[in-house]
C-alpha cells in the first residue's frame, strides 16, 4: 500500500536540496508532486511542450545558477536521450530527472509497456545514475545522496518511482 | 543578407547581455565576430539553443538574452516559441537566421523553402513583437528595438545560404565555465540570492 504523503515527500526533498526551478511535462502521477511545486511562491515551474525542451531550458537555467529538476512520465525519457548525451553529459550540466514509471507491473496499457521495461536500460546506457525507491523510507534514505552525486560530478541523475511508492495508475 | 555581416551588426550592438548561439554556423561566426564571455555556445542538441536561451532568461530576469538560433534547429523544437508565448520573458530576444536550408549537412532545404514561415509560426505560438527585416537597415533597427524594449522579441532573418568562414572552437568546457562565471559575476553587487 503505498505512502499517500510520498509526494510531499519528494517535493520536500528536492526543495530542501536548493531545487526550486523545475520543468515538466506533467502525468498523473508527477503531478501529484507538481502540486506541492505549484503552491510554492519560491518555486518556478515550466510547463514545456516536450520533455528534451525542459532539459534545454533547466541546463540554461543551471547556466545562470540555479539548480533545477525535470518531472516526467518515462516515456519522456525517450524524446530526452539525444539531450542528456549531446548537452548535459557532453558539457557537464547536472539534472534531476523525476520520473514516473508507467509501463511496469500492474500496468493496464499495452503501449506503455516497452518503454516501461527499456527505461532501466536507457539510463544505464547512458550512465545516468538512478535510485527506484519503493518505500517513503528508501526514498528518505537515498534522494539526498542522489543529488549530492549529481553536482559533484555535474551530471544527470535520475529518480524512477516505482508503482509500489507512488499507487501507480491503474486504470 | 549575409549571416556574417548580420551577426557584426548585431555584436557592435552588444554591451552586457548574453548571446546564445546555435551549433554550427551561428556558434562559428558569433566567435569570429566577437568572442565574449557572456557567449553561451552550443556544439550539438540540435534544436535546443532557444530552449536555452529561455532557461537563462527566466533564471536571470536582470540580463537581456538573445538567441541566435537557425532555421532547421528551429524546426525539431517548434514547442519552444509555445513556451516563450506563454512565460513571456521581457528580456528574451530569439532571431533565428533562416537560410531556408540545413547548411551544416550540405544544404539540404528545409520547410521554410517552400511554405512555412517560422515568423508566422511565432505569431500563431503567440509571441506579439515579430519582426521580419527585409534589408540592413530594417535588421539594425530591429536589433535595436530587441535590445531596449521589453520582449519577448522573434525576429526573422533571411539570409544567404553559406558555410560560415573560419574555423569552429569547441572547447566545450572551458566555454561553459568562462561563461558560468561571467553571468554569475554580472550584476552581482545588486541582485539577491535568488
Amino acid at each position: 500500500m503505498a505512502d499517500p504523503e510520498w509526494s510531499k515527500h519528494l517535493a520536500d526533498g528536492l526543495r530542501r536540496n536548493d531545487i526550486r526551478f523545475y520543468a515538466t511535462v506533467p502525468d498523473f502521477i508527477v503531478s501529484q508532486v507538481l502540486e506541492h511545486l505549484w503552491r510554492d511562491d519560491e518555486c518556478t515551474v515550466v510547463t514545456a511542450a516536450r520533455e528534451e525542451e525542459g532539459l534545454g531550458i533547466l541546463s540554461g537555467a543551471y547556466l545562470a545558477g540555479r539548480r533545477g529538476a525535470l518531472l516526467m512520465q518515462n516515456s519522456g525519457l525517450g524524446s530526452c536521450v539525444n539531450t542528456l548525451a549531446s548537452l548535459n553529459f557532453a558539457t557537464q550540466i547536472p539534472v534531476v530527472m523525476v520520473l514516473s514509471h508507467r509501463g511496469d507491473i500492474n500496468e493496464y496499457n499495452p503501449a506503455q509497456v516497452p518503454m516501461g521495461q527499456a527505461a532501466e536500460g536507457i539510463l544505464q546506457a547512458l550512465g545516468v545514475r538512478y535510485i527506484t525507491p519503493h518505500t517513503v523510507e528508501e526514498l528518505e534514505a537515498q534522494l539526498d545522496g542522489l543529488i549530492k552525486l549529481a553536482y559533484t560530478r555535474s551530471l544527470p541523475v535520475a529518480v524512477l518511482l516505482p508503482n509500489d511508492l507512488t499507487g501507480g495508475r491503474y486504470s | 543578407m549575409n549571416r556574417a555581416e548580420a551577426t557584426r551588426l548585431l555584436c557592435e550592438r552588444l554591451h552586457d547581455e548574453v548571446v546564445v548561439a546555435n551549433l554550427g554556423q551561428a556558434t562559428t561566426e558569433l566567435q569570429h565576430a566577437a568572442d565574449r564571455a557572456l557567449n553561451c555556445y552550443t556544439f550539438g542538441a540540435m534544436g535546443q539553443c532557444s530552449s536555452l536561451a529561455l532557461g537563462i532568461a527566466l533564471a536571470r530576469p536582470d540580463v537581456r538574452v538573445v538567441s541566435l538560433d537557425g532555421d532547421g534547429s528551429l524546426l525539431m523544437n517548434l514547442g519552444v516559441l509555445t513556451t516563450v508565448a506563454t512565460q513571456a520573458p521581457k528580456n528574451l530576444a530569439i532571431v533565428v537566421w533562416d537560410n531556408e536550408v540545413h547548411m551544416t549537412t550540405g544544404g539540404q532545404p528545409t520547410a521554410t523553402a517552400f511554405r512555412t514561415s517560422l515568423a508566422g509560426v511565432a505569431r500563431g505560438a503567440g509571441i506579439e513583437k515579430v519582426l521580419e527585416p527585409a534589408d540592413y537597415e530594417e535588421l539594425a533597427l530591429a536589433f535595436d528595438r530587441m535590445l531596449s524594449e521589453e520582449g519577448p522579441f522573434f525576429v526573422q532573418v533571411k539570409v544567404d545560404k553559406g558555410y560560415a568562414e573560419g574555423a569552429i572552437f569547441r572547447d566545450l568546457i572551458r566555454y561553459k565555465l568562462r561563461f558560468m562565471d561571467a553571468l554569475a559575476a554580472q550584476g552581482r553587487h545588486d541582485r539577491g540570492s535568488g
